[in-house]
């Protein structure tokens, strides 16, 4: 899924990487410049970034109810499966990296029969939580996440070593899945949490992905574009690419979009809006009301409307 | 549609209570030295700018127009581009600035505003714009990125908010733009 296609690649070594590279960012919108406004938070509230990247709801009263009202919504069925197949990919590709180091690269035929070993994740004490049809429809759908990943993981394994004959593990694992998944970042100097969790993270070109399973939102770039600045506040070097992975199942079929993305001024002045907007909301206790176009499945909606 | 002004973008993003004391509650400013040096300083440089070659900007052969008036209905916004440059067919607009600290956003989103104006006058799109840094003799070049497009488009809805509502907006977090400017005194909550 984090993999990118042959066009994929080249789009980004054409176009969205030497864009970047020539595009001034303004240096007070670097996460390295937290210390100072526009960054610099002006209150002291620790917001997850989830809460300032998503805008589900249009008055972000969602926000409000959680954080001044204490209420604790169940999450709903999309936001569950989202949880859940995010798991698996991570599971595939940690067990990937653990199996490697384990067999080394002379026993690598071990590692490929231990891998194709079909991947289960067991949901079952989620079953209570989604319909008989919702569960098997996720099991269904985590089978065929899985086994594509797998066999993804397996070619690229193979690819590599045809070519370097005297590779050792650690090499081959950075080579063959050169991300970071579920990096933790601490993002205490821009007033977020200091546990928050990026999908996953390409270091040979820093690029922060986010793995997304329902329809595209413009406010998903607000996503990567805080965890740049967080890495940028941490690291203190330039990340200058986000990219969305969305993945969509269709009569049992996965279909993967990426949408590769410069993080420029534009995107980062808008995140900054967003976290002051949402944390004047939370410290000044401001009710921003109930939307006039709510979801019927927002966790929130009896809270709203009863 | 309230019409605009691009200075007015400017203006909104170095501080968005200078809109407030433009449109909702007038006050008389202070025109500052540094206002009249600037003027005096892109009278000059208009002269010069016509006897230079265009290497400086990467093109190798250009016409120079300066001071067009430009107008967008659509966008309810006009303003008086300092100078653009028509070259092979391609337009790019370019303002003068004095300034020792290169360019900044509210510069640079005055310049994409002018570069959407040049677009509607000439029926043709831009793909770059240059900030010309007047003490440091550089033109900065500047992509005119949909992205920036759609800010600009945003920055406008916001500036008729602040009219239509009369509402004053938050003070300004960089505190450093209190001291230089020209509204100083009316801001009350500013210390």
């Amino acid at each position: 899924m984090y993999f990118l296609t042959d066009e994929e690649r080249k789009q980004l070594l054409k176009s969205y990487l030497p864009k970047s590279r020539q595009m001034d960012i303004a240096d007070e919108l670097r996460g390295w410049n937290w210390n100072q406004p526009p960054l610099e938070p002006v209150y002291d509230i620790k917001l997850a970034l989830y809460e300032i990247a998503n805008s589900y709801c249009p008055t972000n009263r969602d926000l409000f109810l959680r954080r001044i009202d204490g209420v604790k919504a169940r999450p709903n069925a999309a936001m569950l499966r989202g949880k859940l197949l995010h798991q698996v990919l991570v599971d595939v590709l940690v067990r990937a990296k653990k199996l490697i180091y384990l067999h080394g690269v002379g026993n690598y035929q071990e590692f490929l029969q231990e891998h194709k070993i079909p991947f289960k994740t067991n949901f079952e004490r989620y079953r209570s939580q989604l319909s008989e049809e919702e569960f098997s429809s996720l099991a269904r759908d985590a089978e065929i996440l899985a086994n594509f990943e797998t066999s993804r993981i397996v070619a690229r394994i193979q690819e590599i070593l045809i070519k370097q004959p005297y590779i050792a593990e650690d090499s081959l694992v950075s080579l063959a899945i050169p991300v970071v998944v579920e990096q933790k970042l601490d993002g205490s100097f821009l007033g977020l949490s200091q546990n928050l969790s990026a999908d996953a993270f390409t270091f040979s070109e820093p690029m922060i992905i986010d793995l997304k399973f329902g329809e595209p939102k413009k406010f998903h770039r607000l996503t990567t574009t805080g965890y740049a600045l967080v890495m940028e506040a941490i690291h203190e070097f330039p990340v200058n690419l986000g990219c969305l992975v969305y993945a969509e199942f269709k009569n049992g079929r996965l279909s993967v979009k990426k949408d590769i993305h410069i993080i420029d001024d534009e995107l980062r002045q808008w995140f900054i809006e967003e976290r002051d907007e949402k944390m004047r909301m939370i410290y000044e206790e401001i009710d921003p009301g109930i939307a006039q176009n709510c979801y019927d499945t927002c966790p929130y909606y009896r809270n709203c409307l009863g | 549609m309230i019409k605009l002004r691009v200075t007015d973008v400017k203006q909104y993003i170095y501080c968005p209570r200078i809109i407030y004391f433009t449109y909702v509650c007038p006050v008389e400013k202070k025109i500052t030295r540094k206002m009249e040096y600037g003027k005096e300083e892109h009278l000059e440089l208009d002269r010069l700018e016509k006897r230079r070659t265009f290497k400086r900007y990467s093109l190798s052969e250009g016409e120079r127009r300066f001071h067009q008036y430009l107008r967008s209905e659509r966008l309810g916004l006009e303003g008086k581009l300092d100078m653009h440059i028509v070259s092979e067919g391609e337009y790019f607009p370019v303002e003068f600035k004095h300034t020792r600290k290169g360019p900044s956003l509210n510069h640079k989103y005055q310049l994409v505003s002018y570069a959407m104006l040049l677009e509607d006058y000439y029926n043709k799109p831009v793909r770059y714009g240059f900030l010309y840094i007047i003490p440091e003799k550089t033109p900065y070049p500047i992509q005119i990125t949909p992205n920036a497009r759609i800010f600009v488009k945003d920055v406008l809805e916001k500036i008729r908010e602040i009219i239509l509502k009369e509402r004053i907006p938050r003070p300004n977090q960089h505190k450093g733009r209190c001291t230089d400017c020209e509204y100083r005194n009316y801001c009350g909550d500013v210390s």
